[in-house]
């Protein structure tokens, strides 16, 4: 009788193996991470966070569903804004000068394209015109997980339109990302693929977010960022995103 | 009756346990976790190129398909490569970008068509949906190398392929196929017999349905090498491959050897075919203007007609049909139509394909023996490429300095030596040249600064004395009465932990020495075969003589002493015999007879001797020169009489090393055709190891003994290191039961070496990758930690913490590092950043422990960290460095402090009076104006303190007299500013009301 029971169970398993399909794979996570309503609702996320590089930096990030975000940096107890985008202007403070400078037309124009990714690039995929496709089971962190490719807009890279392709290792216990990979695109490392690793996923009002990411090349130790706290719908002041017009007064004579 | 009993209680037993707890083996990456390899390079000199391919739209990419390395992307017009096909076999014949969807359709035939001795196989056609980040194997398993790959560029459905097809022996899997389903089916359209492959295939760029291919009738076996036949011919096909012609119009007459073809771009009645012919005076280019209907002789220099198994690519100039390049051992150019020809620019011999830029005909691309070299002015002058570590290693070995050295030699670049570590990572610049020609083995003298190299068949064998820069060659000679020594192309070299001026050499016999080389003594009879039909060197080649030596068989390939005992030496030859000896020679065992399973002649390519008993030793046999791919590995354990295979299925791909762990012998490395494998359980399992290690061909693996480093010699990517492998000492059945293991390690060197180099260069040059030299807290995870907090902090052994840092999550084996340094300073806010405040002292040596938290269990380790031996400094002035470093550390928190208190009382006040008072307080404390380059003001306390903070902290010497003054001086400004600032704070009533935070607060 156990036996058969045990049969049963193989048989079972391999049966929902089998019907492994990308959507059963998203609506499952989505599930386990919340609740795609839940999900949705978010209207902001702010997260405190710091990383290790040789010195500790403390790290604050705020993504809003509207495509406005950034990440403020505090060293010595300046603030630094990076990757400041309001919708339009996308600018970082120039760590020489410590003022503000905007980013090159290309790059503005390819995170306008990343608006609609809040909070999960995965929501209503198809509606947003991405595809996504599962290419299988693999082995990564030494866990098993379901491969699957998401592909975006095209992005423009140095004057050419190209696929914007990256790749989410689903744990196939818990159905959650564990690691994403994505080909990097611009600078000197073009043609290479970075690597984020997540762990830690801790509930906030009632969804599960990772506490934990280690970002680097594939297959090489990564840099970690730790986050402390993640605080959801957050209230924050529209002019922060705003680039700071650098005008010169000129001198009365 | 009492035995039966204990019979069945140990039945039981091991049925409860077995039922208890079920056997873990975890497979490849659910084991090594963070364990991970690390590329070295060298990239100086690169290696072989089998196949270029343009993007058809795009001049700025470009793909290089190479003999042992996979396949390389441009992105660049070839400035840098990136490997795309680490995950399959590294030996590749074709890349082909469909035509109509070149940005994310890519094919890859696997296995190299320039035939040469030492050239690896493939396993099939690879074909990728999205630019080469995923590959699916489509079909040709037993093609072993495949030519060419070809897309119908108005219909992406249609593919042909050319198969070569096996080198080796026999096989049905040749000639020309096409898929009409985009490579789900596919049918044979061209085939001749087992013998005869396609070596060439073209299409007519005007019209799909015209087809060219010509077929070759070769083979080799591992004493000879045979070009052409009655079946090597060109044909056409008009009808998309249902029925082919033999175009030999003009062609001469008799056994025809290998042909290409080329279509002209800008003219598709003109080809061009280069012929092997029987006669010299008919070999060489040949031309058609009518689609192959008649052909004409053009040329027969040298550099057409050279080798033509190794150079047979014929490449057009896009726009013109005249300007025409042939492959060779320098590489010939017309500019006629092919009537002259004139060499190309300098660069590595050896030239495989030629591929011109699609916009600019000026631009050309090379692909030799010494990596890919790109023109820009038509082929005058050539630019290596320096980002490609495809050099391919005969051998490998290490030497026992700090850092150790690495040494080895190539295909057609010679030997070398280079460190494991060097300042800013392995540059080009860091290895050293030791030898000419194909280099093999390279040894260092176990005690003295000489290293032993070689070219190919011992022809010289070089004894380089490094502290002189001398070198002179110590090749054993024939001596009298004896036969004409026979030296593998490859020839086996040792030397002796017992005797270092000892030095072994193989010929036929093995020849020992105990002066460094300067005399020979045989001390063996003939211990091969001798089979006089291997023995024909001469006749090699067929219708193309080549007697390079690189046939020479029935000779010695591996020699091992043993490390426990001098007298036993064992001897592997490549006709199948294992010998040893347990006198020193004097008497000599075959025992290849006692080896179960093991086909008769084949080439037993090492043999380990065992580190734990002399009678063990470990035989691997490499069986492909024989068109058989299996692998085989036996150990004995009483000196040969008996041999037990030690490969399970897990193994894919032939044997050409295996390595023996010093401290477990349960523990080896295999080296195969298709990458690393690793045991932990003395054979009964194999784990493919696959972290950052491509599937290239391992050709020898050596263990360093000091650092535990496994440092392979790869066929194809360099040399490849894994650090540390001790861990795996480690793992056990009631180990991997365990939820978390720490592993044990080391005591760490804090490192305060200079490192003052830049990284020149390094934009565009291959630079390798160093080892950690922070502490490495080593641990082993159950499961992968996903859900819920998991960290982990450094502690003094009293509980404090020292450092938080993130910790390794994976499934296996998770490394994770530290710096041994604390948090930098809170330093006070200024205008612009205090550089020197960004410092982060190092601890004191000690021991100290790491503390893993995981829900609601604790973890912890203790490691110990240490100061370098070669150190001067005292006790007492690690003292003074570390109190005086701490102290400046405190003084900088307490400066921060007073101008963060400062800070918020300026704000507050409405007095005019000190207002002015604290504004001149904090303009002599911190930096108020200016920016971080050079709009940068005048240093002010802060800055003057925090760099003397980082001076002392940074510093490997105790601080010195100037030091210490310039921090009396620091210290008295700061104490007359404390005293200046107490004045004032004094007078402030509003202290309470700014609810300032806490020292301990603030600094937290």
């Amino acid at each position: 009788m156990k036996k058969i029971t045990l049969l049963l169970l193989a048989v079972f398993a391999s049966f929902t193996m089998n019907a492994q399909t990308v959507d059963g794979i998203l609506a499952t996570y989505f599930e386990n991470i919340g609740g795609l309503e839940n999900l949705k609702k978010v209207e902001g996320i702010k997260m405190t966070a710091s990383v290790n590089q040789g010195m500790e930096i403390p790290l604050e990030i705020v993504q809003m569903k509207s495509g406005k975000q950034y990440v403020k940096v505090s060293i010595q107890g300046k603030e630094l804004m990076q990757g400041v985008f309001d919708g339009e202007t996308l600018w970082s403070t120039n760590f020489q000068t410590m003022k503000a400078e905007k980013s090159d037309a290309e790059a503005t124009a390819n995170m306008k394209l990343e608006a609609n990714d809040f909070p999960d690039s995965f929501i209503d995929y198809k509606a947003k015109g991405y595809t996504v496709e599962y290419l299988g089971k693999e082995t990564i962190d030494g866990t098993e997980t379901f491969k699957i490719k998401l592909t975006k807009e095209p992005v423009t890279v140095d004057g050419k339109k190209e696929d914007d392709v990256s790749f989410y290792f689903f744990d196939t216990e818990n159905y959650v990302p564990i690691v994403t990979q994505k080909e990097i695109k611009s600078g000197q490392a073009k043609g290479q693929t970075s690597e984020s690793k997540l762990s830690d996923y801790q509930e906030v009002d009632g969804i599960y977010f990772p506490f934990s990411m280690t970002q680097g090349m594939k297959g090489q130790p990564g840099q970690a960022i730790k986050i402390t706290k993640i605080e959801l719908n957050p209230t924050v002041d529209d002019s922060v995103f705003a680039y700071p017009e650098d005008t010169a007064t000129e001198d009365k004579k | 009756m009492k035995k039966t009993i204990l019979a069945i209680a140990l039945t039981i037993g091991t049925f409860s346990y077995t039922h208890a707890q079920e056997e873990i083996h975890l497979k490849g990456k659910q084991l090594f976790g963070d364990l991970t390899a690390r590329h070295i390079g060298p990239a100086l000199m690169s290696g072989r190129i089998n196949d270029l391919e343009n993007h058809p739209t795009n001049d700025r990419i470009i793909y290089a398909g190479t003999a042992g390395g996979g396949v390389w992307k441009s992105n660049d017009g070839g400035a840098t490569f990136n490997s795309i096909f680490d995950d399959y076999a590294q030996s590749i014949g074709a890349v082909e970008l469909d035509p109509n969807d070149p940005d994310k359709t890519i094919y890859v035939g696997t296995g190299e068509t320039w035939t040469r001795n030492s050239v690896s196989v493939g396993d099939g056609l690879y074909k990728s949906n999205d630019g080469g980040a995923n590959w699916k194997k489509i079909g040709f398993e037993n093609s072993e190398r495949i030519a060419n790959v070809i897309v119908n560029p108005k219909n992406s459905k249609e593919i042909y392929v050319a198969v070569l097809g096996a080198l080796w022996g026999d096989s049905e899997e040749r000639g020309v196929y096409k898929s009409n389903d985009g490579g789900a089916t596919w049918n044979r359209l061209l085939y001749v017999n087992q013998k005869t492959g396609c070596a060439d295939l073209a299409m007519d760029p005007n019209d799909p349905n015209i087809l060219y291919a010509s077929m070759w009738e070769f083979r080799r076996t591992g004493w000879s090498f045979e070009s052409g036949g009655e079946n090597s011919a060109l044909y056409k096909s008009t009808d998309a491959g249902k029925t082919w012609n033999k175009i030999h119009n003009g062609f001469p007459s008799g056994k025809l050897g290998r042909l290409a073809i080329a279509v002209a771009p800008s003219d598709s009645n003109i080809l061009y075919t280069v012929i092997e012919a029987e006669k010299d005076e008919r070999k060489g280019l040949y031309r058609s203007d009518d689609a192959g209907k008649n052909w004409k002789q053009l040329n027969n220099d040298f550099g057409i007609t050279v080798r033509p198994f190794y150079f047979s690519r014929i490449t057009i100039d896009p726009k013109n049909p005249d300007v025409v390049i042939k492959a060779g051992l320098f590489g010939s150019i017309s500019r006629d139509g092919g009537k002259t020809f004139k060499g190309m620019g300098q660069m590595h011999s050896d030239i495989h394909d030629i591929i011109f830029d699609i916009n600019d005909s000026d631009r050309i691309y090379c692909g030799t023996d010494g990596g890919v070299y790109r023109s820009w002015n038509g082929g005058t002058t050539m630019e290596i490429v320096e980002n490609l570590p495809l050099s391919q290693f005969y051998h490998i070995s290490v030497d026992d300095a700090e850092p150790y050295n690495i040494y080895g030699g190539l295909q057609d670049n010679g030997s070398w030596y280079g460190p494991s570590s060097s300042p800013g990572g392995i540059n080009g610049r860091d290895w050293n040249s030791v030898g000419y020609g194909d280099g093999f083995r390279v040894l260092k003298h176990p005690t003295k600064n000489i290293i032993y190299s070689e070219m190919q068949g011992a022809a010289n064998v070089w004894r380089f004395d490094v502290d002189q820069n001398r070198d002179k060659t110590i090749q054993p000679l024939p001596q009298k009465g004896q036969p004409k020594l026979r030296f593998n192309w490859n020839a086996p070299m040792a030397v002796s932990v017992h005797q270092p001026d000892r030095f072994y050499m193989g010929s036929q016999f093995v020849h020992r020495s105990e002066d460094m080389g300067d005399t020979w003594k045989i001390i063996s009879p003939d211990l091969t075969t001798n089979d006089k039909s291997k023995q024909n060197q001469e006749d090699s080649g067929g219708l193309s003589k080549d007697n390079s030596g690189a046939e020479n068989h029935t000779t010695i390939f591996t020699i091992a002493e043993s490390t426990l005992d001098e007298n036993v030496i064992w001897v592997g030859t490549d006709d199948g015999n294992v010998q040893v000896t347990q006198d020193a020679g004097k008497t000599w065992t075959n025992t290849s007879m006692n080896i179960p399973n093991l086909p008769a002649a084949i080439w037993c390519y090492h043999i380990e001797a065992s580190v734990f008993n002399k009678g063990t030793a470990y035989a691997v046999f490499d069986g492909h020169t024989m068109n058989n791919k299996n692998p085989y590995a036996y150990k004995t354990t009483d000196f040969g009489k008996t041999w037990k295979s030690i490969i399970s299925d897990d193994v894919k791909g032939f044997v050409r090393n295996i390595q023996e762990d010093y401290v477990n012998p349960d523990l080896l490395f295999l080296g195969t055709e298709f990458g690393l494998y690793i045991t932990i359980d003395g054979g009964k399992h194999w784990n493919k190891f696959t972290n950052n290690m491509p599937a290239a061909a391992v050709h020898f693996i050596d263990l360093q003994k000091r650092t535990n480093d496994l440092v392979m010699g790869t066929h194809g990517r360099g040399a490849i290191i894994i650090d540390d492998i001790s861990p795996l000492r480690e793992i056990n059945q009631e180990l991997l039961h365990k939820k978390v293991h720490f592993f044990t390690s080391k005591p760490t060197v804090i490192n305060e070496e200079s490192n003052f180099s830049g990284s020149f260069g390094g934009e565009t040059q291959f630079v390798g990758q160093n080892p950690s030299k922070s502490v490495q807290i080593k641990y082993y995870l159950k499961k992968r930690h996903t859900f819920g907090k998991m960290t982990m902090e450094i502690q003094d052994m009293k509980g404090n913490t020292i450092k938080e840092i993130s910790p390794g999550k994976s499934k296996g084996i998770n490394i994770v590092r530290w710096n041994y340094r604390i948090k930098q300073p809170k330093v006070a806010k200024g205008k612009t950043f205090s550089f020197g405040g960004f410092t982060t002292p190092k601890v004191t040596a000690g021991t100290y422990k790491a503390v893993l938290k995981k829900g609601k269990d604790t973890f912890e380790q203790e490691f110990e960290v240490i100061y370098d031996p070669k150190s001067k400094l005292s006790a007492k002035d690690r003292e003074l460095q570390h109190t005086t470093t701490m102290k400046m550390y405190a003084m900088t928190e307490e400066l921060a402090y007073m101008v963060y208190e400062l800070d918020a009382i300026l704000e507050k006040t409405q007095k005019k009076k000190t207002k002015q008072k604290l504004t001149a307080l904090k303009e002599s404390l911190v930096i108020t104006t200016g920016d971080n380059y050079v709009g940068s003001a005048e240093p002010q306390l802060r800055e003057k303190m925090a760099d003397l903070f980082s001076k002392i902290a940074g510093s490997y010497d105790k601080p010195s007299a100037t030091e210490l003054e310039a921090l009396e001086i620091i210290t008295e400004r700061f104490n007359k500013a404390k005293v200046d600032f107490a004045k004032i704070k004094k007078k402030v009533k509003f202290l309470k009301e700014l609810k300032l935070k806490t020292f301990d607060e603030f600094v937290k």
